[in-house]
This record gives C-alpha cells, structure tokens and sequence, in this order.
C-alpha cells in the first residue's frame, strides 16, 4: 500500500500540534506502507516563507518531497477576509480567496496531485482549514482521507469546507466531539468516519529529579505546555491562577514550558522555562503535580495523552467539549467552569493524594486502551484495508464556477457555528 | 478540604466536579454577578414598565411631579373649564370669552376639561409609575445583594462559632492537663477527698431560700466536713465559701480528680507548667463540653452513676 501524507510544513524541528500529529503518523505507518510525505519548504506558519529545499530528502527514515510555496501568507488581507466569512454575509469568492490568503500556496504541490496523484492508494491531509487540504482534496477526492482536527471554532461554519467534509472518502476524526461537530454542520453521515486520534511516544523512565535539578524547582507545581497566547487559553489561566494564588492554602506554583507572543506576568508563583524538547517535555510532565489546560479550542489534546500517559492528573478547561468529553471518558481530570471551580479543583488535586494518584491511574488506562501506538496503528490498518476493498461511496462537488461564487447571499460562518450549538 | 466519598479506583470524575460545586455552593452561596442581579431585577419588572427610562435624578423628579400634579391649586386649575379659554392673547380672550355662552350651546365644555384632566393625571401617573418602578427596581437589586451578603455573613458566623466551640473545648482540654502552680516546681498533690454521693437536684432546680440549711455536707479545702450552723449569717459564710470554690477563686489551679468524666486523667508528677504551650500537632478531644459541673458543688466529687 502506498501513502502520502499532506501537510503544511514537515520536519523535526517544527513543533505545530498539525504537524506532529501527522510526523508520528507518517512515521508510524512507513513501518506497515511505503509512506512519502508532500509538504512544503515553509517553517514559518506566520509567514509561509520558503525555508526548506524543494526536492525530496529523508526525516527519520521516511521519504518527504518538498515544494515551494507561491505565495507568502498575506496577514492583513487574511485577517480582512477572515472578518468578512467569519462575521458577515458573503460571497463564495471571499472563502476562496480567504483559504488562499491563509495558505500555504502551493501550486506544484497540486500539480504533483494532480499528475501524480493516481500512484498513491490514498492522500491522508492534514488540517481541514489550510489551501494544501482544500485543493488537494478538491485534486484527488477518490483516495482523499482527510484528518480535519477541527475545533469549535467560527473556522468551521465555511460553506466551502462542507463540500470537503462531504466528498472525501473518508475522515479519520480525533475524537466523538470532533465528528458530531463536523457532521452536524456538514450533514455527511454517509462518509465513511472512524474517531482514531493519535498515540504518543512516552519515554519508559521519565526523570522529575532531573528537570526539578536543572530548572530549580523545588515544591508542587502545576504545568502548562504549549504555546503561550490567547487563543490557547493562557491569558485566561494566569487570571485564574492569580486567583488561587490569594488563597491561604494554595501551595501550588504554575510552570510555563513553551514560547508564545503573550507576555507572562511576574508572579512570585509563575515560573518560565522556555520551550522543552521532548524527553524534558515528559520530565517536566512527571514531576507535575497536574497538568493544566486552559484552552477552549482542542480538537486532540496531545498534552493531555501525554499527561494520563505518565499517570498525571489533567485540570482542562470546560469550554471545550472535546477536553471535557476526554475526562469524562478517561475518568483521568476535571474540568473548571469559572474561577472558583479552578482554584478548588486545583487544591482537590493537591491535597487529595488519593484523588489525584486515582485520576492519573485511570487516565493511564485509558490512553493505553485507545491511544496506544499499537492500538493506532491497528485502527489505521483497519481503515485503509476496509477503504481498499470498497468504491468510493461519495463524489467531491468541484470547485464553484466564477458565476457562482460571485452572489453574495452565504451566511457567516460564527451563525453557522451558532446554529448547530 | 474534605473528603470525597468516592475512594475506589473506578473513579467518577462527573461525581467528583459535582460533589466540588456543591461544596463551592456551599461555602459561597449561590454566586451572582452585576450583570445577573440587574437581569433578575429586569426580568420581573420590565413587563409591566419599560425599564430604559431609569433616571438618576429620582428624589428631585418625585418633587416636581408632585409640585405639579399633586398640589391642590394645580388640581382645581386643571378641572376648571376656563383654562379651555384661555389665552395669551388679550383680543382673542375677549373675543372667547364674548362667544363663550355660544361656545357653550354647541359644547359640553366641562367633560372637554374633565377629559382633559384626566389626560394631565394620567401623565401625572405614568411619571409616578416610572419613578415607583425604578425605586422597586432598586430596592429588588439591592434586596438580592443583601441577601446574598446575609446569606454569606451568616455562614461566616457559623464558621466563627464553630471554630470558637472548638478553641473553648480545646482550652478546657488543656486546662484539664495543665498544673501549674507559680514558684513551686512540683505542683501541689490534689486534697485526698472523700467520694461524696451528692443526691441533690442540680442547682437550677432547688429552692432559692437562704434560710434552707445545705442538704449535703460542705466540704472544706482540707476535705474535712464543714459544720453547719443553724444562723444565717453561718449560713451566708459557708455559701460564700462554697462559691469561692465554684467560681475557682478560692483555688484558682485546683487538679481535677481522677476519674472525672469527660477530662483527662493526669498525675500529678507528669504535670507540665501552665505557660508551656502544648504542641501545635496535639490531639484535643472534641466531645461534648465537659467543663465544670456547677451541679455538684464544683469540688471535685463524682456524681453517683445511679
């Protein structure tokens, strides 16, 4: 079986949630397929800009083929765009234009779809929302397999993603969430859809002591990893923390492991370490007393596996269905609803050795039974076999002609958003 | 914080984050905010007024509608039909009030002024409405607050008590423990007494007269038996003392006897000075108030179990 994993950007040194879901996937599957990788010589998602060759090379014993990206990521005009889907009626031809704006361009990455495209037994694209899984989909929809890691976010509500969510051949969701989500707003329970998600490699000794030694950390802490902005929750959680810290009993720092635009405040019980590769990353996780996550756009919580993996409580926020669905199902973390529930949570953890050696106990199980590599693989294999013997069920709606896409009569996609809510 | 009641390692983490809001309800109340008192406030009221026209200026608004609509003169001005013709032109006032008897033959002028009366009270009424409505509206506001903040205080005050009966039984915990006598290393050996069998009522119960000879026979700070004496003033005196010894005068550091209920049970060697502070970690018994029993003299004796 040969397979071709797209995606944005691809390397060891590029640390996105997209594109290390479809690393470990890609690296996972070379074992059982001939897997190439297609991306892109950007590294930069801000930008787009080229910093790889073009051409094709080998990333830890799998085949990536490069090619460069037409057009650099246009900010202001996306973040136009972007205004005008999200919150305004619109046309087609702002969607389309909004996806190419987002990037990244690639016109001979679709011109290698297009040519090549019939070689591969299936195309696994990652991220819904990017130009190389809308057109490269729109290129090769019989053998199109998209993995969406959609969110609730407005992002989904786009008309034009309905027509992918609809014609692919199938998609691999990340979790239950993640399908009700994309098949309420699409409508396509007729696609072939299994929830798989991704495992995650999980040293058999982390080392607390050490990463406690070379930070100098000393005492309980919490930790967040992941990028420090906004959107991933953090402005919120150092509010929230804040908060906890006033109180009497709170013994409990918070450890920041990532980089991020946000600037953190200075709190005597805030602390920063910058970003972690992947074995101080499972140190820090080990030597937490519970792992935070604040944001209310997951689609999979890596930090989360991760976390349950190690046998560590998880405190989530429950904005986000997809990390509520997760504990609720794992048994393996809380979920806070306001401020109060946080601080409280966070010192139910602490004090309750109990509670919280039960939570990371059954957190553990839980990622063994489904987010084992094993157990992905298995349901990857599955899949893709089941997917070989049948026909395609369903047909991709091409891409609307001019006329059609100039009538400005769409919906915002927040209404869209709202309306499935 | 307390426990959970779920100690298995099939853990519910829905009962888990629903037993931790309960507690939160608990300690807290139910939490509102600004926003959700005004929308509580509103939602009863904005049926009946529309509450856009709140004004800030209420006092000096209630003063003028009622200047205006409320005083005598302005009401009889009001129902006069005379105002139907008046006019602040001098020829047309004439000429009105020339034609007036014609008028009259073609109008019922006083239900014109009657009519337009009422239309003056009514406005007068709907002003009166709107400002009754924002005084309700501030007093719904204000009671939800407050009842939320007496919910809280009085939480906070059942806190306090309980936390107040727990250092009054600690205290007497240890004062049970501790002997301590100034400038005496050894503290003085608790008086040998007599078991006495007290078979008197408990003291709110007996008869309040000072010429009642005592049923029971006193006892001395030595553990001798008192004499008793027929005259009031014997009488007075050995109430006296009998007080003193309750009221812990007399011997302020008295040791309590062993096998006193309720108490611990010391030698008097192991006794530790009244000032040592006893460890933080010290476990304190938290039955049931123990403290001296007035019902049986405060000396020291036992209560017969019968």
């Amino acid at each position: 079986m040969k397979l071709a994993v797209v995606v944005q950007r691809y390397g060891q040194d590029v640390h996105g949630g997209t594109e290390l879901h479809a690393r470990y996937i890609a690296e996972h599957l070379a074992q059982h397929a001939e897997v190439e990788v297609l991306t892109t010589c950007a590294n930069d998602d801000t930008t787009w800009a080229n910093h790889y060759k073009s051409g094709s090379e080998t990333v830890n014993g799998v085949h990536v083929r490069r090619f460069r990206v037409s057009r650099s990521r246009r900010a202001a005009a996306s973040a136009r765009l972007a205004d005008r889907v999200l919150h305004h009626t619109h046309s087609l031809a702002d969607e389309l234009k909004w996806i190419e704006a987002e990037g990244p361009a690639s016109r001979s990455l679709l011109r290698h779809l297009r040519s090549h495209g019939g070689s591969y037994d299936f195309c696994l694209f990652f991220d819904y929302r990017y130009y190389h899984s809308f057109h490269g989909a729109h290129a090769v929809p019989s053998r199109a397999i998209l993995v969406p890691r959609a969110e609730r976010h407005e992002t989904i509500g786009a008309r034009v993603f309905r027509d992918v969510f609809r014609g692919a051949r199938a998609i691999l969701y990340n979790s239950p969430e993640e399908r009700s989500l994309i098949q309420a707003i699409a409508g396509n329970p007729q696609v072939p859809g299994v929830v798989v998600g991704a495992g995650a490699e999980v040293p058999q000794n982390p080392q607390p002591g050490r990463f406690r030694q070379k930070h100098n950390i000393r005492g309980p802490f919490a930790l967040y990893v992941g990028t420090i902005d906004e959107r991933h929750g953090c402005g919120d959680l150092f509010t929230l923390f804040d908060g906890y810290s006033r109180q009497p009993s709170a013994r409990l720092s918070l450890l920041l492991a990532g980089e991020g635009r946000l600037p953190i405040p200075t709190h005597p019980k805030i602390a920063h370490v910058g970003v972690l590769d992947d074995a101080e990353r499972f140190d820090a996780i080990a030597a937490a007393d519970a792992v935070v996550i604040p944001s209310r756009y997951e689609s999979l919580s890596r930090t989360a596996l991760e976390a349950w993996a190690l046998g560590k409580p998880v405190l989530a926020n429950a904005k986000s269905d997809v990390l509520k669905g997760q504990c609720l199902r794992s048994n393996g973390g809380l979920c806070y609803q306001t401020p109060a529930e946080f601080a409280a949570m966070l010192q139910a953890l602490e004090q309750n050795r109990w509670l919280s050696a039960s939570l990371g106990k059954t957190g553990r199980q839980y990622f063994r039974d489904h987010y084992d590599w094993r157990v992905v693989e298995r349901k990857y294999h599955d899949v893709l076999v089941q997917l070989q013997k049948s026909e395609p069920r369903t047909a991709m709606e091409p891409i609307p002609r001019w006329s059609d896409c100039r009538r400005c009569d769409v919906a915002p996609a927040s209404d869209v958003l709202r309306s499935t809510s | 914080m307390a426990e959970f009641n779920v100690r298995s390692d099939s853990i519910n983490v829905e009962q888990i984050m629903e037993q931790i809001r309960a507690r939160i309800r608990e300690k807290r109340g139910v939490d509102y905010t600004d926003a959700e008192i005004q929308q509580l406030a509103a939602a009863r009221l904005e049926k009946f007024i529309d509450p856009d026209k709140l004004r800030s200026n209420l006092l000096s608004e209630f003063h003028r509608v009622r200047a205006e609509g409320d005083t005598p003169v302005a009401l009889d001005a009001v129902v006069d039909e005379s105002v139907l013709f008046e006019t602040h032109r001098p020829w047309l006032r004439a000429l009105r009030t020339l034609l007036r008897p014609i008028l009259k033959l073609f109008l019922n002028t006083k239900a014109l002024a009657a009519l337009s009366a009422h239309a003056k009270a009514d406005l007068a009424r709907k002003s009166r409405d709107q400002m009754t409505f924002e005084v309700i509206h501030n007093m719904v506001v204000e009671m939800t607050r407050l009842g939320i903040e007496v919910k809280n205080l009085t939480m906070r005050v059942e806190s306090m008590q309980s936390r107040l009966e727990f250092n009054e039984r600690r205290a007497r915990a240890l004062e049970s423990v501790v002997v301590y006598k100034p400038g005496d290393a050894n503290p003085v050996p608790p008086p040998a007494r007599p078991q006495v069998h007290d078979t008197r009522p408990p003291e709110e119960f007996r008869p309040r007269q000072d010429s009642q000879p005592a049923a029971a026979p006193a006892q001395t700070a030595a553990g001798a038996p008192a004499p008793s004496g027929a005259d009031g003033a014997g009488q007075r005196r050995k109430r006296r003392r009998r007080r003193g010894r309750r009221g812990g005068t007399g011997q302020p550091w008295a040791q309590n006897q062993p096998g006193q209920t309720g108490q611990f049970n010391q030698p008097a060697e192991s006794a530790v000075p009244g000032d040592a502070m006893p460890p933080q970690d010290m476990h304190v018994d938290e039955g049931p108030d123990d403290g001296p029993d007035d019902s049986n003299g405060g000396d020291g004796t036992e209560h017969d179990p019968q």
